[in-house]
């Protein structure tokens, strides 16, 4: 699948980032399993209702008591979007997958571009670091040792008790901090040895290669499709 | 300095750090979470430390609080039906189908294209990916018939642009939750837009071809069981677009539990299909990577969001905005064309995220305000409704955009495939897409001439 091109040797930087991508990864197909339970869980909520309801109607009240709607449906969805929005959040950021405009950067090369690369990976590490801290104390509003399952607030529907996800927030964070400060010391590295493509961090793809990037991605699929 | 001069400041430096390639999601964070701590600082008088620890305690529920919400799930679905979509078969089934059917129209493979990069657009939901699958299945189908290789290649951008309105559609959704409209509204108004969209694209293909002789025979001479036998293979396309419709038009359920029933079909297509674990891993991945961007973005755009509630500059551009002295309907125009100029710089939904929430209530307030009837204002819309209305005209033009130079991707997409094989350039794509451009501004046009177009379907729900 996809790659963004993020150059790789030998240096430590690189093993280090390298380590830091097979976690990554690993976050990223839980989070891709998520979406996959998420997609099964609605369709048995669904159809459970609907042929539930079907079966009401015709009186079929044996299979009807066994169909209906997923206890919780909506608590279970509202747990599961988090684990969708943060456990790739780092994956993501490896590959250069978040959204920017980079017709400016795009012109830099070479220390110039490290530098304003470099500066621009600080901003986002300073905002998750706050958000580190303030999501870490919205987990310690709703955690309480002495509470049943520790929990002082609940799902409204079956009572989940909401702590173990506001927990993976900033756990996640912590993750996305580690890439980003990873990302400095690489581009620090760029900076000081002024590489043609600093390595451990994506390379700025201009539209035509983003395109032909693209198309490759699509030709391995293409060729998964003729199987 | 003033609340409002504080923000309209941060906007400044938020477009700063924008340009400068910070990346979206966390530029707007970034930007919210500076903007409360000087709400709290300077304008509520708290001291630094105390300021800081109020702005963290709001910032810090956002990401939590906003994720957990059962319409986002939504978003990774739909993604997720895009990306099973390549494994199911559906690109050359559909091309083939709609080859069968059409083709023996005036620029046939062109209209059979058309079609076709529609209906999967529509299912995908990723203009740019589409027009690289076309590019590679209709292009040397059409060379081979000694098709205007500009023409082939200007479809191919094109059609990719009718990604976003046909249902399932992630952008409709972003839309809807940044400006907390209604998702089902939004997805069942995309549907005639984004059908009106093809066949106009249809009609012109038709036109172009009568006009120009040179541009590509008709392929007729399929006999009907022939082309009945392709039709299995399309089919799934139709049922994930009607089952949307009808799951939200006719109540059966709510539009996340219609994408997924969408996303199971396409999944056991794609498993019937041959698809392994490999692919699926692959496309599950690609999937949470995706839905980590955009829900990413959202919760960025929602710290931003809360102070700019603070800070009121909503309100105040859209005072100044209804205190312009032109008609309002001059005045949404010049908003649509600020879309246009940002739109050929920018990704689509980042210039949506970036800007809706300052321009979504400045259009409501220039209707006459969120609770406003139909009769009593400025656009002959309700609040609600022109909630919706403006939602499918701005996903229009960011689409639009797609095929406008300098960074038009679709047709960098579709050159970066064609180049080496069939030596089409970047600007043979440029002007071979430039009619169908010309007709999306009609289409736009006529979009906004006649809102009834976007807004009938969603009004039979209402009732």
């Amino acid at each position: 699948m996809a790659e963004a091109t993020v150059p790789e040797d030998d240096s430590i930087v690189s093993r280090a980032d390298r380590a830091l991508y097979r976690v990554e990864q690993g976050f990223a197909l839980i989070a891709g399993l998520t979406i996959l339970a998420v997609m099964l869980v609605s369709v048995a909520n669904i159809l459970g209702r609907k042929l539930g309801e079907w079966a009401n109607d015709a009186g079929l009240d044996g299979i009807a008591a066994w169909l209906g709607p997923v206890p919780g449906f909506v608590d279970w969805m509202e747990q599961a979007v988090p684990l969708i929005a943060f456990l790739a959040i780092a994956y993501c950021q490896r590959l250069g997958g978040h959204i920017r405009m980079d017709l400016l950067v795009g012109q830099l090369r070479g220390r110039a571009l490290y530098v304003a690369e470099w500066l621009g990976t600080l901003f986002i590490l300073v905002l998750v670091l706050v958000l580190i801290w303030g999501s870490w104390t919205h987990f310690g509003r709703s955690f309480d040792w002495n509470a049943p399952m520790y929990s002082r607030d609940s799902s409204i529907d079956i009572g989940l008790p909401l702590w173990p996800v506001k927990l993976l927030v900033p756990v996640m964070l912590a993750f996305m901090a580690l890439r980003l400060g990873l990302q400095l010391w690489a581009y620090t590295a760029a900076i000081r040895d002024n590489p043609e493509h600093g390595v451990g961090v994506p390379r700025i793809e201009s539209a035509a290669e983003q395109a032909e990037h693209e198309a490759e991605t699509l030709h391995e699929i293409g060729a998964g499709e003729a199987r | 300095m003033t609340p409002i001069e504080v923000s309209i400041v941060l906007a400044g430096v938020l477009i700063l750090l924008v340009m400068i390639g910070v990346r979206v999601a966390f530029a707007t964070g970034f930007i919210g979470f500076l903007g409360l701590f000087l709400i709290f600082y300077l304008d509520r008088g708290q001291d630094a430390g105390r300021a800081f620890a109020v702005s963290l305690q709001i910032a810090g529920q956002i990401p939590h609080s906003k994720m957990s919400t059962y319409v986002l799930g939504l978003i990774p679905t739909f993604i997720l039906i895009g990306y099973l979509a390549y494994y199911a078969g559906l690109t050359q089934a559909l091309f083939e189908a709609a080859k069968r059917w059409i083709a023996w129209l005036p620029g046939g493979l062109g209209l059979s294209t058309v079609f076709a990069t529609a209906g999967f657009a529509a299912v995908s939901g990723a203009s740019v990916a589409t027009s690289a699958v076309f590019a590679r299945i209709a292009i040397p189908e059409m060379l081979k018939l000694n098709y205007d290789k500009r023409f082939a290649a200007g479809v191919v951008a094109a059609g990719g642009t009718l990604a976003s309105l046909i249902p399932p559609s992630a952008i409709l959704v972003i839309y809807a939750i940044i400006t907390e409209s209604s998702v089902g509204q939004l997805l069942l108004a995309g549907f005639i837009p984004g059908a009106v969209s093809a066949l106009i694209y249809g009609a012109l293909v038709i036109l172009l071809a009568r006009m120009r002789s040179d541009l590509g025979p008709p392929v007729g001479g399929f006999s009907l069981a022939e082309r009945l036998q392709v039709l299995p293979g399309a089919l799934p396309i139709l049922f994930v677009v009607f089952i949307i419709i009808f799951c939200i038009y006719g109540g059966w359920g709510t539009p996340t539990e219609a994408g997924a029933l969408g996303a199971f079909v396409v999944l056991v297509m794609a498993l019937w299909r041959g698809m392994g674990w490999d692919n699926l891993k692959g496309a599950l991945i690609e999937s949470a990577k995706l839905s980590a961007m955009i829900l990413t973005m959202i919760w960025g755009v929602l710290i931003y969001v809360r102070y700019l509630g603070f800070a009121d500059l909503p309100g105040a551009f859209s005072d100044w905005i209804t205190s312009l002295e032109q008609p309002p309907i001059l005045t949404l125009l010049c908003i649509l064309g600020a879309y246009v100029v940002l739109g050929m710089f920018m990704d689509a939904i980042g210039m949506l995220i970036l800007t809706l929430p300052i321009t979504f209530p400045a259009v409501i307030a220039l209707n006459g305000g969120p609770a406003v009837s139909a009769a009593d204002s400025a656009l002959g819309m309700s609040g609600d409704q022109v909630a919706v209305w403006f939602g499918i005209i701005v996903v229009k033009m960011a689409e639009l955009c797609l095929i406008t130079p300098p960074i038009g991707l679709n047709c960098y997409v579709v050159a970066g495939v064609a180049r080496e094989r069939h030596g089409i350039t970047v600007q043979d794509v440029f002007r071979g897409a430039s009619p169908f451009f010309i007709a999306d501004v009609v289409t736009v046009a006529v979009l906004i001439a006649f809102p009834g177009i976007v807004l009938w379907l969603p009004s039979l729900v209402i009732g």
